[in-house]
């Protein structure tokens, strides 16, 4: 198991949806995590690792298995799946000190 | 050979006809920036304001190239070397300690600070000073309202000066209050005819000066109401944590996370990574005094400008008895119950995976 309460990551899921606004629900329903898209075929399920996996969490997209080693790795794998204009932004550390 | 001291360089931003030459003629009058350079952008092939500045030496450049924040790398960050190497051979006519950049009224500020903020070339020579916006108070608030620029110049802010007060008839409620819910962390001052302190406007740039996140901690309330969330209860009593948000425009809202728990280092890591993965865009600045688990003794301050942050900063001591971590986002249509809940999530999972224990954080964290 992950560890982390299945309806704390449902919850950032369906808070995730928002923030990316796309419309669509995640429920927490047999111990993972369904997404609903709106308008959308696309079948996505998080569900935590099982006990002997060395990753996280496992995403499921359209029948496709894909382990997750982290929450952050997995909303990454949820929005690729759902939003084809997502485009990473990585954060970047500047060089020059910090303004005090 | 002793290091050289790091010249500041400040922002002067606001949308056209804000007042920001007319408040830079004043400040260089004034004995904190008597030994300023000043850099103005102007939009357009013939600038005009440069001419209006009062020190009217080599020291004042004018870039009338286009709009800086379009070509900032090139056209900024090469004048920024250029002045330096002339400082530094003795050919300017007048020494200077103080970079100011006007920029012109329709630059988007973040790219700007972000040139400061990389070239790392610069970051030997340079470091970020103070964000001023100037705000019109008579036609401050259409711009608002017309101009996402004008909203972002704003929320990068960290000093509004609000200008034409005598135009508008001292009454200036309804844009104050705007003003404060787009960037509640950042001071609003007043200018009569331009003129205003110019110690009030700029961060301390000496060393060991007391850090500027005073200021804004300051115009934070450490204490905010609890937001109501559905279907989950706080991970413990300890770790439950108020919030609060202003009032917002449309696009642009800011607010604050309070954690009264101390936050693992890489819980940080990785939420400031998701925040720059998922809408480093519209985070339009985020600025925190944070709480670190395994460095209790000397919070870590943190700023950052869309995706890009500044390793954090520790500071000696704790300011005051308050040791919560508080962390003030000004963002475009990032909800605050999505931040909440990603910290959250975050934490604890690093709790999961790797329990609290004594441990060293790496000094180059």
């Amino acid at each position: 198991m992950s560890g982390v309460p299945i309806d704390l990551v449902a919850e950032l899921l369906r808070a995730s949806l928002a923030a990316w606004r796309l419309a669509g629900e995640a429920h927490a329903r047999d111990g993972a995590i369904v997404i609903d898209l709106a308008g959308s075929e696309r079948s996505v399920t998080i569900a935590p690792k099982p006990d002997d996996a060395m990753f996280r969490w496992l995403v499921t997209v359209d029948g496709r298995k894909r382990p997750a080693v982290s929450l952050l790795a997995v909303l990454r794998q949820v929005r690729a799946a759902l939003d084809p204009d997502f485009a990473a932004t990585r954060v970047r550390v500047t060089v020059a000190p910090l303004l005090v | 050979m002793a290091a050289q001291p790091q010249i500041p360089v400040s922002v002067l931003t606001g949308f056209l006809g804000s007042g920001k030459t007319t408040l830079l003629s004043h400040l260089l009058r004034q004995p904190e920036l008597s030994r300023a350079a000043v850099i103005i952008n102007e939009f357009g092939e013939i600038g005009l304001d440069h001419e209006l500045v009062a020190a009217s030496d080599d020291t004042v450049i004018a870039l009338t190239t286009g709009c800086l924040c379009c070509k900032v790398r090139s056209d900024l960050t090469e004048t920024l070397h250029d002045l330096l190497r002339r400082l530094d051979t003795g050919t300017l006519p007048r020494p200077f300690d103080h970079i100011v950049i006007e920029t012109s009224g329709l630059a988007d500020p973040a790219p700007i600070l972000h040139a400061l903020m990389t070239d790392a070339t610069l970051a030997e020579r340079v470091t970020l000073g103070s964000v001023v916006t100037t705000v019109d108070a008579v036609a401050g608030e259409g711009t608002l309202t017309r101009e996402a620029v004008s909203r972002k110049q704003v929320a990068v802010a960290d000093r509004i000066v609000l200008s034409k007060l005598d135009l508008a008839g001292g009454d200036a409620g309804a844009l104050l209050r705007r003003v404060a819910a787009l960037n509640p962390g950042a001071p609003t001052l007043r200018a009569t005819h331009g003129r205003i302190e110019a110690a009030s406007l700029f961060a301390d740039p000496r060393p060991n000066a007391k850090p500027d996140i005073d200021a804004w901690l300051a115009h934070v309330p450490a204490k905010w109401p609890p937001v109501r969330r559905q279907g989950h209860a706080p991970l413990n009593e300890s770790d439950a944590h108020e919030h609060g948000h202003a009032d917002h425009d449309a696009e642009v809202r800011a607010y604050t996370l309070v954690r009264t728990a101390p936050i693992r280092a890489v819980a940080l890591t990785l939420f400031l990574e998701a925040l720059a993965e998922h809408c480093g865009a519209d985070l339009l600045r985020l600025k925190g005094i944070v709480n670190i688990a395994e460095n209790p003794e000397r919070p870590a301050v943190i700023h950052g400008v869309q995706h890009i942050f500044h390793a954090p900063a520790w500071l000696e001591r704790w300011p005051s008895a308050d040791r919560t971590s508080r962390m003030v986002f000004i963002t475009r249509r990032i909800p605050q119950d999505w931040v909440e809940l990603l910290l959250d999530a975050i934490s604890a999972e690093v709790k999961c995976v790797a329990p609290a224990g004594p441990a060293k954080i790496a000094a180059s964290w």
